[in-house]
C-alpha cells in the first residue's frame, strides 16, 4: 500500500480513487456548510459569527469544487460510504455541556477543527502528479484554505467564554478529531493509501 | 518505533548507543522532527555517548493535543524521558523553542543534569522576539506550514548552504510539511502566551553551561544569548562563526564535535565556564580561540570595549 495517491494514469489520479476522495470530502465540508447555515442568525451580533459566515461560504465553495473538479466514476459501495458519513456529520450533544444550544455550537466548531486541522489532502499528492490538473490543485487549495478556516475554531474553542468547560470542551474536539480521522484513514485504505496512524 | 507514554499523552523517542556511559537528550526547535538529528545521534554514538532523540509534543509522531500545549508539561515529558537513561551522566542540548524547554528543565531539575547546552535559545522574548514570533505565527495562520517554512528557510541558513539547495528546497521542505500539523504548530506558539521571562532565575542553574549562539543569529540575537551567559554562573558562550539560527541544521559535524568535546571538558573536571566567550572554530576539532578581551562581543563590527 502506498501513501500516496496513485499509480497515475497518464499523469492524472486514477479517477476510481479521484471518486472516493472527492465524495468525503465534498460530504464533510458540504456538512459543514449546511450545518452553519441552519446555526447562524439572520442579524449576526458577535464577532465570531461574522467569522462563520465567512466561513459557511467557504465550506460551500469546498463541496462544490470538489464536485466539479473530481473525475467521477460509478462506485457502487459510495452510497453506502456517503450515507455512513453523512450520519457521522449530524449534530450531536456534548457530554458535560447542559446547553443545548451551546453544547451544538461546541461539536459543530468540533467537527469543524477535525475537518479543518486532521484531514491533509494535499499530503495525499504524489510529488511527480500534475500540478496543473484541476482535482490535484483542487486538493492543494482545500489544504491552503484549511489553516485559514481553522482559525474561527482555534478562536471560539479557546476562547474566554468556554475557558471554564475547557475539559468537556477539549473532550468534544478530541472526539470529533478521532472518528473524522478514523473514516478518512478507512476510505483512504478501501483505494490502496496508507496514512501512517498518528495519535 | 518505541513510544513513551506519559499521562494521557504518547511521546515518540528513539535511543541509540552504548547500555553504559555518558548520554546526551537533545531538544527539537520548532518546526523540527527527531530524525533531524541523525548526523548528532550517529557522531555522538561513534564517541560512546547514548543518544535520545523525540518528538516534542505536537510535533512528528507524538501526540499532538488539540486545543492547547503547556510548556510545563514538555519538561515533565523530559523528567520521564531523562528517566528512562537511568544513572549516568546526561547532558541536555536543546535549540531555539527546545532550547527554551530545556532552560525550564534545567530550572526545575538541574539535580538529573551533569550539563546543559543552549543553543540559539533565549530566556525571554525581547521586543524584537517577541514581534518576529507574532509575525511568524501569522504568516503561520494566512499561509499554512508551507508558507512559515519560506520565511524561516532564508531567516535561519545562509546563503552558503541555501544556494546549492535553491532547486532541491521543495523536497527538502516537504518532510517538515507533511509531518507537522497546523493546529499543532499554532499551539506550540501559542504556549508563548502569557510567557513570563527566566532570567531571575537563571543563577539558580549551577550546572556547566554551554552557550552556542550563531554570529549572524537575529531571530534570537546575541544579546538574548549573552543574559544566558551572564547569569547562569558556570557559563561560557561560544560564537558560531559565519552561522545563522539554524546552525545545528547547517553545520552538524561541528556542532556535534562541541557537544562532544563539551561533555568530556565537564566529565574530566576541565570545564571551566566562568562567563567566558570563545569563537568556534569553522571545522570540526580544531581549536576554539577565546573572544579578543578588548573587544565588545555584542558589536558585528570591532568596536574596543568600554572599559567600566
Amino acid at each position: 500500500m502506498s501513501t500516496f495517491l496513485g499509480p497515475l494514469d497518464n499523469g492524472q489520479i486514477p479517477s476510481h480513487q479521484q471518486t472516493r476522495v472527492g465524495a468525503f470530502l465534498a460530504s464533510l465540508h458540504g456538512a459543514l456548510g449546511r450545518r452553519l447555515a441552519l446555526g447562524l442568525p439572520v442579524n449576526l451580533r458577535f464577532g465570531w459569527e461574522t467569522e462563520l459566515h465567512s466561513q459557511l461560504h467557504r465550506e460551500a465553495e469546498i463541496a462544490t469544487l470538489m464536485m466539479r473538479a473530481t473525475s467521477w466514476v460509478a462506485d457502487f459501495e459510495l452510497p453506502g460510504l456517503w450515507v455512513a458519513w453523512e450520519m457521522a456529520w449530524l449534530p450531536k450533544s456534548v457530554e458535560g455541556i447542559t446547553d443545548l444550544r451551546q453544547g451544538l455550537l461546541i461539536d459543530l466548531a468540533s467537527l469543524a477543527h477535525a475537518a479543518h486541522g486532521s484531514i491533509r489532502p494535499a499530503a495525499l499528492v504524489p510529488p511527480e502528479a500534475d500540478p496543473k490538473d484541476a482535482f490535484v490543485l483542487a486538493l492543494r487549495r482545500i489544504e491552503f484554505e484549511n489553516s485559514r478556516l481553522i482559525q474561527a475554531q482555534i478562536l471560539f474553542l479557546k476562547g474566554p467564554e468556554l475557558a471554564p468547560l475547557r475539559e468537556a470542551v477539549s473532550f468534544a474536539v478530541e472526539q470529533r478529531h478521532q472518528q473524522v480521522r478514523e473514516l478518512w484513514e478507512a476510505m483512504l485504505t478501501s483505494i490502496g493509501v496508507q496514512r501512517k496512524a498518528k495519535n | 518505533m518505541p513510544f513513551l507514554s506519559h499521562g494521557s499523552h504518547r511521546i515518540r523517542y528513539e535511543l541509540d548507543g552504548p547500555e553504559s556511559g555518558p548520554a546526551y537528550v537533545l531538544v527539537n526547535g520548532l518546526t523540527q522532527y527527531a530524525e533531524l538529528w541523525r548526523g548528532y545521534r550517529d557522531a555522538l554514538v561513534a564517541k560512546d555517548f547514548r543518544v535520545l532523540t523525540f518528538d516534542l509534543l505536537g510535533q512528528g509522531e507524538s501526540d499532538k493535543p488539540r486545543l492547547f500545549i503547556d510548556q510545563n508539561d514538555q519538561v515533565s515529558t523530559l523528567r520521564a524521558l531523562v528517566d528512562l537513561l537511568g544513572k549516568r551522566p546526561v547532558f541536555l542540548a536543546g535549540i531555539s523553542f527546545g532550547g527554551l524547554i530545556a532552560l525550564r528543565y534545567a530550572i526545575a531539575h538541574g539535580d538529573t543534569l551533569a550539563g546543559l547546552v543552549q543553543m540559539s535559545s533565549f530566556a525571554e522574548l525581547s521586543p524584537q522576539l517577541l514581534l518576529l514570533g507574532n509575525a511568524l505565527r501569522t504568516g503561520l495562520i494566512l499561509g499554512g506550514t508551507s508558507y512559515l517554512q519560506d520565511l524561516l528557510l532564508p531567516m535561519n541558513l545562509s546563503d552558503e548552504w541555501l544556494g546549492p539547495q535553491l532547486k532541491n528546497l521543495d523536497a527538502i521542505k516537504r518532510q517538515g510539511w507533511l509531518i507537522n500539523d497546523v493546529y499543532a504548530l499554532q499551539n506550540l506558539m501559542e504556549s508563548f502566551l502569557g510567557f513570563e521571562g527566566l532570567t531571575d532565575r537563571l543563577n539558580s542553574i549551577r550546572l556547566p553551561t554551554m552557550i552556542l549562539n550563531g554570529e549572524f543569529d537575529f531571530l534570537t540575537s546575541r544579546s538574548l544569548h549573552d543574559t544566558l551567559r551572564a547569569q547562569i554562573p558556570d557559563s561560557a558562550l561560544i560564537i558560531i562563526p559565519r552561522a545563522y539560527h539554524a546552525f545545528t541544521l547547517e553545520k552538524p559535524a561541528l556542532t556535534a564535535d562541541l557537544l562532544a568535546r563539551f561533555a568530556t571538558d565537564v566529565m574530566s573536571q576541565q570545564w571551566n565556564g566562568g562567563g567566558s566567550i570563545w569563537i568556534a572554530p569553522d571545522e570540526a576539532g580544531a581549536e576554539i580561540t577565546l573572544f579578543p578581551a578588548e573587544y565588545d562581543h555584542l558589536r558585528a563590527i570591532p568596536v574596543r570595549k568600554v572599559k567600566s
